[in-house]
């Protein structure tokens, strides 16, 4: 399987990048890890003539504090994520999404920035984003702004970013203390795997260790998009943490996913393991909220 | 479509090469340095029999851009064995009947050498987990396993 034929260009700088693109407009695209665009490109889906990569800019490959949030680089890639000490708290969510993306050859190529801006409905990184309430950091010709993530996920492959904006970040709240997050993923194998269903789910609780002060569930595989699930936040806040107001919030996820029949499974039966996978998540979350 | 100048360290050696941007890392490795250890099965990221490591990493090299690869140092299947001693991971290989048609063998090699490197005490589930991006359609992988369980222990007692 060949590759098209292409020109590759390795900006020094985010300002060089947004050149790079503005010239070449739609003919060009960023490649990080390349493992969502090379395959792409093999299977002759896509087949643009320039193609820009962030490897020679400075400072998208770590965890930055700004104040009071984390800023994750964009061109972190799965392993160095799963391994990062920095992700604490809730923000273990995105260590655990991370671990479970692929292979571990896949893992040390993917980036957060490339599953983000894929925006597969399934993807790993993107479902514990979205209860940590990231926002997209985009940079562009007109400048910088910042998309909260559900609003950047417009459908599958279909994201809110500007043919030429880059990535630049994703910013989290700090981890706070007394916060713990839960991932599942049930696929048909345990490694390289798209899920059928993944869940993600993050719980604060109040200074009492019991009382959950806000709770959040998102759902893969279950949506056009990533998405967050309501009904399972409005279940939880307020409550005694356990298995009642799990078993509840699992209920509400359920009736909230929006799954399709396809090939990895019936609509029905992602149903069941949402609910099922919900309960288990965060079971797993509220253990590391205490400390366990 | 510019030729780039690229540097490889590959096996230790450094090798200048001009590379056409949209060949991977597998095609410079196979046709340009004649290193035909690293195998090719599906050419997207699935099989890892084109296993090599990056920087002491294992990444499927079908899906990484020569010129991604440029100031990196690769260890290809050819690098690991010392002159005529196998390394205890091929060895044990060997010597457990872990190869049969030997396509995979290589990646599999690569991907249980850079684990022993870092945990030179893998339990079971760490090994397969190692092992999880390499598949073998020959033999059930058990006597894979058993062979990168005993190799660890032998160099370990080594
Ligand atoms: C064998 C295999 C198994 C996989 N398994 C999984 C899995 O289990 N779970 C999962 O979620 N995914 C999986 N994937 C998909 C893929 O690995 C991930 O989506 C990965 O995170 C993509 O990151 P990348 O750096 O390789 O992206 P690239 O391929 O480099 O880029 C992907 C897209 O994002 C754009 N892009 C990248 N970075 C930026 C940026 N900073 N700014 C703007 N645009 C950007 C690119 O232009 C491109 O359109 C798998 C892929 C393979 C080949
Ligand atoms: S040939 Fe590279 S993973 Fe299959
Ligand atoms: S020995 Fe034939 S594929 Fe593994």
């Amino acid at each position: 399987m060949l590759l098209p034929r292409f020109s590759y260009h390795q900006p020094a700088s985010v300002a060089e990048a947004l050149e790079v693109l503005g010239q070449h407009g739609d003919q060009a695209a960023i490649i990080a890890g390349g493992t969502d665009l090379l395959v792409n490109m093999k299977h002759g889906k896509l087949a643009p003539r320039h193609l820009v990569g962030l490897e020679g800019i400075d400072g998208l490959e770590e965890i930055g504090a700004d104040n009071g949030s984390l800023v994750v680089g964009p061109r972190l890639t799965a392993s160095a994520l799963a391994a990062s000490g920095e992700l604490s708290g809730a923000a273990q969510a995105l260590a655990l999404g991370a671990a479970s993306l692929g292979s571990p050859q896949v893992r040390n190529r993917a980036t957060v920035g490339g599953n983000v801006c894929t925006a597969r409905p399934a993807a790993d990184m993107c479902v514990p984003l979205l209860v940590l309430g990231a926002k997209a950091l985009l940079a562009g010709p007109d400048g910088p702004r910042e998309l909260p993530l559900d609003e950047f996920f417009l459908g599958p492959g279909q994201t809110a970013k500007k043919p030429g904006e880059l990535l630049t970040g994703l910013s989290l709240p700090r981890p706070a203390e007394g916060s713990g997050a839960g991932y599942e993923k049930l696929g048909l194998r345990k490694a390289l795997e798209i899920a059928l269903v993944n869940v993600a789910a993050a719980i604060w609780l109040e200074p009492d260790g019991k009382t959950i002060k806000q709770a959040k569930v998102a759902l893969g595989a279950v949506a056009p998009v990533p998405m967050l699930s309501p009904g399972a936040e409005a279940a939880l806040t307020g409550q005694t943490a356990g298995e009642e107001a799990f078993a509840q919030a699992a209920e509400a996820a359920a009736t909230d996913a929006k799954p399709i029949s396809d090939h990895r499974g019936s609509a029905q039966y992602r149903r069941e393991v949402v609910q099922v996978l919900t309960r288990r998540a965060l079971g797993q979350a509220w253990q590391a909220a205490l400390g366990q | 479509m510019d030729k780039m100048r690229i540097v490889l360290t590959v096996n230790g050696q450094d090798h200048e090469l001009l590379a056409a941007p949209n060949r991977t890392l597998a095609q410079t490795l196979r046709e340009d340095l004649e290193l035909t250890g690293t195998k090719q099965g599906c050419e997207v990221g699935d099989c890892g029999s084109c296993t090599v490591l990056m920087d002491g990493e294992p990444v499927n090299s079908c899906l990484v851009l020569a010129v991604q690869a440029s100031g990196k140092a690769i260890t290809t299947i050819e690098g690991v064995a010392e002159g005529n001693q196998l390394h205890p991971v091929q060895d044990a290989m060997v010597e457990h009947g872990a190869v049969q048609c030997g396509f995979c063998t290589p990646g599999m090699v690569l991907s249980a050498v850079s684990l022993l490197d870092k945990v030179p005490d893998p339990g079971d589930g760490e090994i397969r987990q190692a092992l999880s991006g390499n598949l073998c359609r020959c033999t059930g992988y058990q006597k894979i396993v058993e062979a990168v369980q005993d190799a660890a222990s032998k160099m370990e007692r080594s």
